[in-house]
């Protein structure tokens, strides 16, 4: 694949884009999740451009995933969270919000902008929803592409997924830290435990405990679970004051209690972090494979280990991209 | 004496007499106080028995006529009330110790009781003599009427409040009128209507139990002034069954929950607007039947008789009734009430198999819903969780869906649409009313006089109390009277309590909705969304916005749900948003269609708010806009001016068509 240098439009827009201006960084997250051949041509262009300029994208590029059972409320402590982050203006915060797709038609209703108070003017922070997508190229192929960009551009991007399905198996190896955001209610826990999906969270967030009473319940349940099945170092010594250092947060979207501390506690969060060690070294790898697996099913994914010498040699994740459908396109023409 | 028959009713002294009419009712108020209490005082001239008054949505919503987002508003659909000088003239020669007021407000309640309150102590007029209803039910306005102020939590205290309140000071009051006309309106069912509405009445009765302020005999009487405000639409005979159901179902909560002894204070209550929604844009002549047909619903059965009825007007698809629609209407009332025989029997109906069959699936059925709605933690909650809207959308969208694909028939829309058209549309107005956009200066100058001569320090005063009372958690009645006679604002008084209690947006509902209309348009459609996908790389987006205080929310849920059918992604996000917000929006998101659903006659000074702001953002012309809701024919051409790619109203029913057009308006676009 070759790499061309950018036309004076397109420089124009990502020198905007650098510095937040909505319009043409809208535009361009459009072309990043744009399935078009010409898209792809594109982003590896725009892509090799950044990286060739880190003194203009300047973004850190920490990327935080929220999951969990539908209406925990994760878009209103986003919201909250953002309201709270973004006080100092010194960082910069783009949120993606997913939403299931119709089967029928295709089409969704992106609807967390309910809880964002959102169209803000504020420049630091940026709200997109993403139609889950059940076209080829993966469930989350759209969130892969738009982050890939967002974390050049901004500090901070908070993803939230629709709260059930492949997403939150996916969701970890995306993000440099993963939530998982649950209701103070007694049967939860346990269904969690069974769906084996307590084993993808950094860190528990127990949402609408309104009240101490509940917060105080919701820690000793969560920390007993926890305990049993030994997925987390509990620090905290049962005592609900100190959950944090259990890695559970006990939150109020809407009565605002533990914003602070956990929007304290995000501010921490490196990318990269090694220490923590889920998210695969090599994240673009990972989606390569993913697609190609839903592209071309094991036949593809053959293929792809065939040529793994050949790819290590290409820089980029269209570049692979290309270079791995050509060749598996060619094998089936030549079954 | 004679032996009355079994077809006559009798006096307590035996003799046959007939029954007294209900009361009939305008539903009035526009433009300024002025202009609106020389309404009043000539439908009251009429004959009119009652008042019954609409604000204008800003100070539905708490914002004084001062403030931006009211500026739009002022005087629109109903009288614009800044303060206490504001009402004095609005009642002006207007006896309030006789008349019976009911004001259709609900998050700012209270205020207006207060400010009523208030006026009655300055004319010297007993307060216990004040008759009358404030609407003041919230939960119908998180599911179906958008002006809803404080969070759900809140809103359920200050209802609390009018009650504890009113029972020993003005007993006389309503200070809440349990409502299923709304959700009816915005797409219930007769079950669904019969449970939201109980829902909502045990909402608020468990409640004023919880706060344990009333002793049994006060509690009696207090569930005693409980009264509804129902829908009845055009299949009449079961609507009948539904008032008959009400009736029983009522008594039944009142013995069994709330163990209320005199049969007085069990007796259902309520007040009648006839359907609106099944009336329609074309040939709005038929309007005239439906609105006859729909008033024997609730006037056959002496047992579920209605004890106030108003009804809408011929042209309600149009605009607001002018006062010669308003007449027509009151007309209806007259003559069925005085002309025929109607008032002279018992309940025709009593007896009747067909009927009681009817009526009890209706029961069952909706104590079905109302037990599955208690036991997953009650009206709020189900507020909150978005259960309540959604089965509203759902409905909404089932007829919807009937009159696309003519399963349900509505003469002149989807059927026998040819026609002569009707000389009623051909007056100078057009049949339509507009309100005199110079009439809001009035307003404003009235509230900058109040300011300037009113006591500030009282103000500061009156509001700090209030504030303080809030933060306690006291009864806020007292407060609030002080702040009306100190001429606070409604805005101030809102936004002190907005303060303390936090805001609040609902579920939309329109999560996971579909339409069930396959037809070829629909082919059409996903080809061109299919055609449009190949070429740009992406779904079409749209996002649907409601700007400004309008709270119509139907057309633009049912925009939603279609686009998405059609192959769309959707961003909708409720209600009450300002141009700002949507335009933002739509430029985060990319969208290739901007989609505003305005309906409140409001859409020429909200749509050059919106071209402004595109205009700032550099979008303008880059994003195709269109239009839909109530716009008369007459304000088309200028929107189109202004920059509207296209407008649809009420007659473009068939959603697929209105997604056909809108992908062609996509199609065409290639500014980017
Ligand atoms: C139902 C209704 C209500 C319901 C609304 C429920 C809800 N959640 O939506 C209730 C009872 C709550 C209500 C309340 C009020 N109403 Co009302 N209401 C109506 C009514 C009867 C029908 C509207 C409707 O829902 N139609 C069904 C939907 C599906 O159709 P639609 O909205 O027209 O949408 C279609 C098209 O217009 C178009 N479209 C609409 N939007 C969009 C957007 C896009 C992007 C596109 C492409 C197309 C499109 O496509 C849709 C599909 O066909 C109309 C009169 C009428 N018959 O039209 C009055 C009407 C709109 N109401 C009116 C008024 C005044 C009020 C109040 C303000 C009264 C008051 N003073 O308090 C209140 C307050 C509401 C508020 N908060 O703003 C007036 C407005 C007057 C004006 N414009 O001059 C009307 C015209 C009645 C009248 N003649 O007086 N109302
Ligand atoms: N009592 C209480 N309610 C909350 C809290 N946070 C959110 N809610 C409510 O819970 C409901 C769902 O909130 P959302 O923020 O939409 O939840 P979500 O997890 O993003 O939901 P989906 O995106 O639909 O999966 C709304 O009615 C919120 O008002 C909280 O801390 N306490
Ligand atoms: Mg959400």
């Amino acid at each position: 694949m070759q790499t061309n240098p950018l036309d004076e439009k397109r420089l124009q827009q990502l020198t905007q884009a650098a510095n937040l201006k909505k319009l043409p960084l809208a535009k361009l997250i459009s072309l990043f999740e744009n399935r078009s051949e010409k898209a792809t041509q594109e982003r590896h262009d725009i892509i090799h451009h950044i990286t060739n300029n880190p003194k203009t994208f300047t973004g850190k590029g920490v990327t935080i995933g929220f999951t969990g059972t539908p209406g925990a409320g994760k878009s209103s402590l986003i919201a909250e969270l953002c309201k709270t982050l973004t006080q100092n203006n010194d960082l910069r915060i783009a949120v993606l919000a997913i939403d299931p797709s119709s089967q029928k038609s295709g089409g969704a209703i992106l609807g967390d902008r309910t809880r964002m108070h959102s169209g803000s003017k504020n420049k630091n922070l940026f709200f997109r929803s993403q139609a889950s997508n059940l076209e080829l190229g993966g469930i989350t192929h759209n969130t892969f592409q738009a982050t890939r960009l967002l974390r050049y551009l901004f500090d901070l991007i908070i993803i939230e997924t629709v709260g059930i399905g492949q997403n939150e198996i996916d969701i970890q190896y995306m993000s440099d830290h993963t939530f998982l955001m649950m209701q103070p209610l007694a049967g939860d826990q346990i269904q969690f435990m069974k769906a084996g999906i307590m084993e993808i969270p950094d860190s528990f967030i127990v949402n609408k405990c309104d009240e101490e009473r509940l917060a105080r319940t919701s820690y000793h349940m969560l920390r007993a679970s926890l305990k049993q099945s030994k997925l987390i170092v509990l620090n905290a010594k049962d005592s609900f004051e100190n959950a944090a250092k259990d890695n559970i947060f006990l939150t109020s979207a809407t009565k605002h209690k533990g914003i602070q501390e956990l929007a304290g506690f995000i501010r921490s969060i490196q990318r990269n972090d090694q220490s923590k060690n889920k998210k695969p070294k090599d994240i673009e790898n990972f989606y390569l494979q993913k697609t190609i697996q839903e592209l071309y099913g094991k036949f593809g994914l053959d293929i792809l280990s065939q040529e793994q010498e050949a790819l290590k040699q290409l820089t980029g994740y269209e570049e692979k991209m290309t270079f791995a459908t050509t060749a598996i396109e060619q094998r089936i023409l030549e079954r | 004496m004679t032996e009355p028959q079994k077809h006559q009713i009798t006096d307590k002294d035996g003799n046959a007499t007939k029954d007294r009419p209900w009361i009939f009712r305008t539903y009035a108020g526009h433009t300024n106080v002025r202009k609106s209490n020389e309404l009043y005082r000539n439908n009251l001239a009429k004959g009119q028995t009652g008042l019954s008054i609409a604000f204008d949505l800003a100070t539905q919503c708490g914002y004084s006529s001062d403030e931006d987002i009211a500026k739009p508003e002022i005087g629109k659909v109903g009288v614009p009330i800044n303060t206490l000088d504001d009402f004095a003239i609005l009642f002006d020669n207007i006896d309030i110790a006789e008349v019976n007021t009911s004001m259709t407000i609900n998050g700012t309640s209270m205020w207006l009781l207060s400010l009523y309150v208030a006026l009655a102590e300055e004319r010297g007029v007993p307060i216990e003599k004040l008759q009358g209803t404030t609407q003041n039910d919230l939960i119908k306005e998180f599911l179906a009427r958008g002006t809803y102020v404080f969070p759900p939590e809140e809103s359920i205290k200050l209802i609390v409040d009018m009650y504890e309140f009113c029972l020993t000071n003005v007993p006389k009051w309503n200070p809440s009128n349990v409502c299923s006309y709304h959700l009816q309106e915005a797409g219930a069912t007769p079950v669904k209507e019969l449970a939201y509405s109980l829902v909502t009445a045990i909402t608020v009765l468990d409640a004023i139990k919880e706060r344990n302020c009333f002793d049994e005999e006060e509690f009696e009487r207090c569930v005693g002034r409980v009264s509804f405000f129902v829908n009845a639409g055009m299949r009449f005979i079961e609507e009948m069954c539904k008032m008959r159901a009400f009736t029983q179902l009522w008594d039944e909560i009142c013995i069994e929950r709330y163990k209320v002894k005199n049969p007085k204070f069990r007796r259902f209550r309520y007040g009648i607007q006839v359907n609106s929604l099944g009336l329609t844009e074309e040939q709005p002549e038929n309007n005239a039947w439906r609105i006859l047909i729909e008033t024997l619903g609730v006037t056959l059965s002496r047992d579920a008789r209605c004890r106030a009825l108003q009804l809408p007007a011929w042209n309600e698809a149009l605009s607001l009734p002018r006062p010669w629609d308003q007449q027509w209407s009151l007309r209806l009332q007259q003559i069925l009430a005085y002309e025929t025989d109607l008032l002279e029997y018992p309940d025709l109906f009593d007896g009747s198999p067909v009927i009681e069959s009817k009526v009890n699936d209706l029961k069952e059925q909706a104590n079905a819903e109302i037990q599955k709605i208690m036991d997953a933690g009650g009206g709020v909650e189900a507020i909150k969780n978005g259960y309540m809207k959604s089965q509203l959308v759902v409905s909404q969208a089932e007829r919807m869906s009937k009159i696309n694909s003519g399963e349900h028939i509505v003469v002149g829309k989807n059927r026998w649409t040819d026609g002569i058209e009707s000389p009623l549309v051909r007056d100078s107005d057009g049949g339509v009313f507009k309100v005199d956009p110079e009439s809001a200066a009035e307003t404003v100058s009235a509230l900058e006089a109040t300011k300037a001569k009113r006591d500030d320090a009282k103000v500061a005063e009156c509001l700090k109390t209030l504030r303080e009372t809030a933060i306690k958690g006291d009864n806020m009645m007292l407060a609030s009277i002080a702040c009306a006679k100190a001429r606070v604002t409604t805005g101030e008084w809102t936004a002190t309590l907005r303060d303390v209690y936090g805001e609040y947006r609902p579920p939309t509902g329109v999560e996971g909705q579909s339409l069930s209309i396959e037809n070829e348009t629909l082919d059409t459609v996903r080809e061109k969304v299919k055609t449009f996908m190949d070429t740009r790389g992406h779904r079409p987006r749209i996002v649907v916005g409601k700007p400004g205080l309008d709270g119509h929310s139907n057309g633009a849920e049912m925009i939603s749900v279609a686009a998405r059918h059609a192959g769309f992604d959707v961003i909708y996000f409720g209600i009450r948003l300002s141009a700002t917000d949507i335009v933002q929006s739509a430029i985060e998101e990319d969208v290739d269609v901007i989609g505003i659903s305005l309906l409140s006659g409001s859409h020429n000074e909200i749509m050059d708010q919106l071209f402004e702001e595109l205009d700032s953002e550099g979008a303008k012309g880059k994003i195709p806009v269109v239009l839909g809701g109530i716009i008369p024919q007459a304000d088309a051409e200028a929107l189109k001016e202004k920059g509207v790619s296209a407008i649809f109203t009420p007659k473009d029913y068939d959603l697929m068509e209105v997604m056909n057009r809108i992908m062609d308006i996509i199609l065409a676009n290639d500014s980017e």
